[in-house]
């Protein structure tokens, strides 16, 4: 019954939002879910560290997502069913097994990633790790479990609005276009670095991130949209996949321009704040870390919540935040983990947090390519897709896509662990 | 040699015969067992032939081949028949339905599917525990020759021997805790009362439709609690096969934001019959969440005309208000209607309220009168007219406007079953009764 109580005509401020945001789509809603802690600090990373010299990476990345995404949500809607349930049924127990405990570890370190972007945005304001992350952890926990999630989506989705920022800084800074151009469609290769496949995979790991694949799948089965707007969601999936490129672009253009110039190595979420400078002024900082604290304090309830949802829904167990814990507690157990140990991870004194924000994603985009497999086959199923599933050539891109990124990740661990 | 001579447990699980290699007589491998095909039509099904694979195609040997029958090795006859297919043509002898099936027996033979592929690793309905759980493991008997499927394992247990961690698991478990249910009691559930959902790849072969008697008998409180937590296509399956009074009923109870994608699924006619048979409160929320269009369509299609206009009336008040949450369905009678002829009335009538509790006196006009608790009635001769029974002055009413919050601290300080809602010249309404605001109290 929710939020239908009051009545269409004196609607305040307050619920015009909700009502709106109730409206965009799940593709957008997921893409702007994509901007998280460990997105922004991997962004943030690479403009400091590789200037323009990357951003051709986005445009294979962009239509990688637009292809996995649209999979996703096709799949949403005419199977009626989440991705988890999918691989159960068509897979088996074993293989559902091993891959949600190989979810589970990522979505750990995505977490953690969610935890250090609080602890990294409190320290922007003098509060120490030690008392942001407790009790923000207890209050990620009391929220989820007593409140409710639905307003917690829609809260972090109007905080995401800060990112609209590092656009407006961009102009501000004006770079220079010519050579964005360039860097974006006609990048000279020869100026790669070995160091760049790190940064690569993490692009790709918080682009395109294992979990967002159950998130959408499973927010367009709940809105139950119908086989007859198969199109109306591809479209909501291009407009949100575009969104996130625009907002990337300008994040590392903003961080290229102020800190790669200028040889600024970014260690912590501060010196990350100063793409904002041209915008913000004295007040980048502050601009900076309510932005991160939004995305990591939302994203901290989202994703544990998530992950306890679809791994539930794989494995066949109780699920839902309305439930007790004695009629749900797998459900419940799997969540409260994932908080309780993601934060007291971070809480490891010495520990580097702008590190797990960018391996946590790197650890993404090594298991990215690998869901993606089971994307793509269960598409594939006409017994699953009957007459939806993919064309040829469809697959023919999106099995390049997966190999580019076996080579992607084959060619990090080469350079990363073995020389 | 028997069939069965190297088994000596009586209980066999599904998951430990995947796999097994197939030879026939000759010592020749043929495959490796899949599935099972099994006679649906029993209670407890029986193996009518298993599946095999060989180079990743799937074929189906009759049971009355099989030879010998182990967890390390499957015999069959060397010239035994070999059917190419997925499905297994079985031909209708008995036409006894059960659970499993329902009644699209038309022909002279069906294609089944196989037990795996339709219930291994799915969700079931769980018509005895009334919610929906995933089947881990198949649990069957040998039988004499043959072998019968008797429950589906959910358990933590079952998941751990598909998993093949059972041995090590069992023994941390004795080790620890030797008394632990979780090593004698497996959670299984009897095939008796495993309801198959269906599924979109299974339209084209064999139809495990669920409009038997046994969904029937679920109250609609815990079917609706069964649908929600399905997929949309075996939600909407379900739902389009209930008669409709029991999908009135099972409607009512759906969590809101299920109701309309349900309803939309249904023809107008079949929604039209649907609403029709709701309280007319309920099937005005539910008709408010439709688009203008359908919603219009279907009101129009309402071949009731009474009902029709009361819907019609009640989308005019707000959701929570007065007006929203009444129901127009009153048992209503003239102020010289005698005691026996009211009782009478109530017999014949019952079967229309949500309940009575009070009967509500009115004139020609419907202008109310008074109020006769059924308390009162009972206690009066039987040749009392009810307007000597009745309650006429410090009537306690509401108009439609009032908002729930208020309705509720009302009925609480005058403790009231019902609320007479009134509109000008003291005009009845309709009637707000507990149970209308309950959801919203627990909701606020």
């Amino acid at each position: 019954m929710g939020e239908k109580k009051e009545s269409p005509q004196k609607l305040g401020l307050w619920q015009k939002t909700i009502l709106l945001l109730g409206v965009v789509g799940p593709g957008l809603i997921t893409a702007n879910i994509d901007n998280d802690a460990g997105g922004i600090a991997t962004y943030s990373l690479t403009g400091a560290h590789t200037g323009y010299r990357l951003l051709w990476v986005l445009t294979p990345i962009t239509i990688a997502l637009v292809l996995v995404q649209e999979m996703s949500a096709r799949m949403g809607i005419v199977s009626g069913k989440g991705l988890a349930d999918l691989i159960r049924e068509k897979y088996g127990l074993k293989i559902t097994f091993y891959s949600l405990t190989f979810l589970i570890i990522a979505d750990l370190g995505n977490t953690m990633a969610e935890f250090a972007g609080i602890a990294s945005a409190g320290e922007i304001f003098g509060v120490s790790k030690y008392i942001s992350v407790p009790i923000c952890s207890l209050f990620v926990w009391l929220l989820v479990t007593k409140g409710d999630y639905k307003i917690v989506e829609r809260v972090f989705l109007a905080g995401c609005v800060v990112y609209l920022s590092y656009i407006v800084s961009g102009f501000i800074i004006g770079p220079d276009w010519e050579l964005v151009a360039t860097s974006m469609f006609n990048p000279d290769f020869s100026s790669m670095k070995r160091s760049d496949m790190p940064i690569i995979v993490g692009l790709i790991g918080t682009s395109i991130t294992p979990w967002m694949q159950f998130y959408i799948q499973s927010a367009v089965v709940e809105k139950g949209t119908s086989i007859k707007h198969l199109w109306h969601s591809k479209v909501d999936v291009v407009a949100g996949c575009f969104l996130m490129l625009v907002v990337t672009i300008f994040i590392i253009l903003c961080c290229a321009a102020t800190m790669f110039h200028a040889g600024v190595q970014i260690t912590d979420a501060k010196d990350a704040a100063l793409a904002l400078k041209p915008l913000a002024g004295d007040y980048s900082s502050a601009l900076f870390g309510v932005g991160l604290f939004n995305a990591s304090f939302f994203a901290a309830a989202l994703l544990p919540l998530a992950t306890s949802y679809y791994v539930c829904e794989g494995m066949g167990w109780e699920s839902g935040v309305d439930k007790t814990f004695k009629e749900a507690p797998n459900f419940f157990t799997i969540f409260t983990a994932l908080v309780v140990i993601g934060a007291a991870l971070i809480l490891i004194p010495g520990i580097n947090l702008f590190g797990i924000l960018i391996w946590s994603q790197v650890l993404n985009g090594v298991l990215i390519p690998l869901i993606l497999l089971f994307i793509v086959n269960l598409c594939n199923d006409p017994d699953i897709m009957g007459e939806y599933t993919n064309g040829p050539i469809y697959n023919f891109i999106c099995y390049s896509i997966v190999l580019v990124m076996f080579v992607a990740n084959a060619a990090m661990i080469y350079f990363e662990i073995i020389r | 040699m028997a069939i069965f001579d190297q088994i000596d447990d009586i209980t066999i699980h599904f998951s430990q015969c995947i796999g097994v290699t197939i030879y026939n007589e000759e010592e020749q491998k043929i495959g490796t067992l899949n599935d099972f095909f099994v006679d649906y039509e029993d209670v407890y099904p029986q193996i009518l032939a298993i599946q095999y694979k060989r180079n990743k195609q799937l074929f189906y040997i009759s049971w009355d081949d099989v030879k010998a029958f182990n967890l390390q090795k499957v015999v069959i006859k060397t010239d035994s028949f070999i059917g190419r297919s997925r499905t297994f043509p079985k031909a209708q002898t008995r036409k006894v339905i059960t659970s499993l099936l329902a009644n699209q027996f038309t022909g002279e033979t069906m294609e089944y599917p196989a037990l795996g592929k339709i219930i291994l690793d799915k969700q079931i309905v769980d018509t005895y525990g009334k919610k929906v759980v995933r089947v881990n493991d198949i649990r069957l008997i040998r039988t004499g020759k043959t072998m019968r499927v008797t429950h589906a394992a959910v358990g933590l247990r079952a998941m751990f021997r598909r998993l093949g961690y059972e041995p090590i698991v069992d023994f941390v478990v004795k080790t620890l805790r030797p008394k632990s249910p979780y090593l004698t009691k497996e959670t299984l559930i009897n095939w008796k009362y495993v309801h198959a959902i269906p599924n979109r790849s299974m339209q084209s072969s064999v139809k495990l439709s669920l409009s038997n008697e046994d969904i029937k008998g679920i109250h609609p409180a815990d079917l609706a609690d069964i649908l929600e937590d399905l997929d949309t296509h075996g939600r909407g399956m379900i739902f389009t096969s209930l008669d409709p009074k029991m999908a009135a009923e099972t409607l009512s109870e759906v969590e809101d934001e299920f109701k309309a994608n349900l309803l939309k699924n249904e023809t107008t006619e079949d929604a039209a019959k649907i609403i029709a048979n709701m309280d007319t409160d309920d099937a005005a929320d539910v008709l408010s969440d439709l688009s203008e269009s359908k919603k219009n369509e279907i009101i129009d299609k309402i071949e009731d005309n009474e009902i029709q206009e009361e819907i019609q009336e009640l989308l005019e008040y707000q959701e929570d208000t007065a007006g929203g949450l009444m129901t127009t369905e009153i048992f209503e009678v003239p102020p010289d209607t005698p005691k026996t002829k009211v009782l009478s009335l109530i017999r014949e009538r019952s079967e229309e309220f949500e309940t009575i509790y009070d009967i509500f006196v009115t004139d020609k006009d419907e202008t109310l009168l008074g109020i006769c608790t059924l308390h009162d009635l009972l206690l009066r001769e039987e040749d009392t007219e009810i307007s000597e029974i009745m309650k006429s002055d410090d009537i306690k009413s509401l108009t439609p406007d009032v908002k729930w919050k208020e309705i509720a601290h009302f009925m609480s300080k005058y403790n009231l079953m019902n609320v007479p809602i009134t509109g000008e010249g003291n005009r009845l309404l309709g009637i707000v009764s507990v149970d209308d605001i309950l959801p919203w109290l627990l909701d606020d």
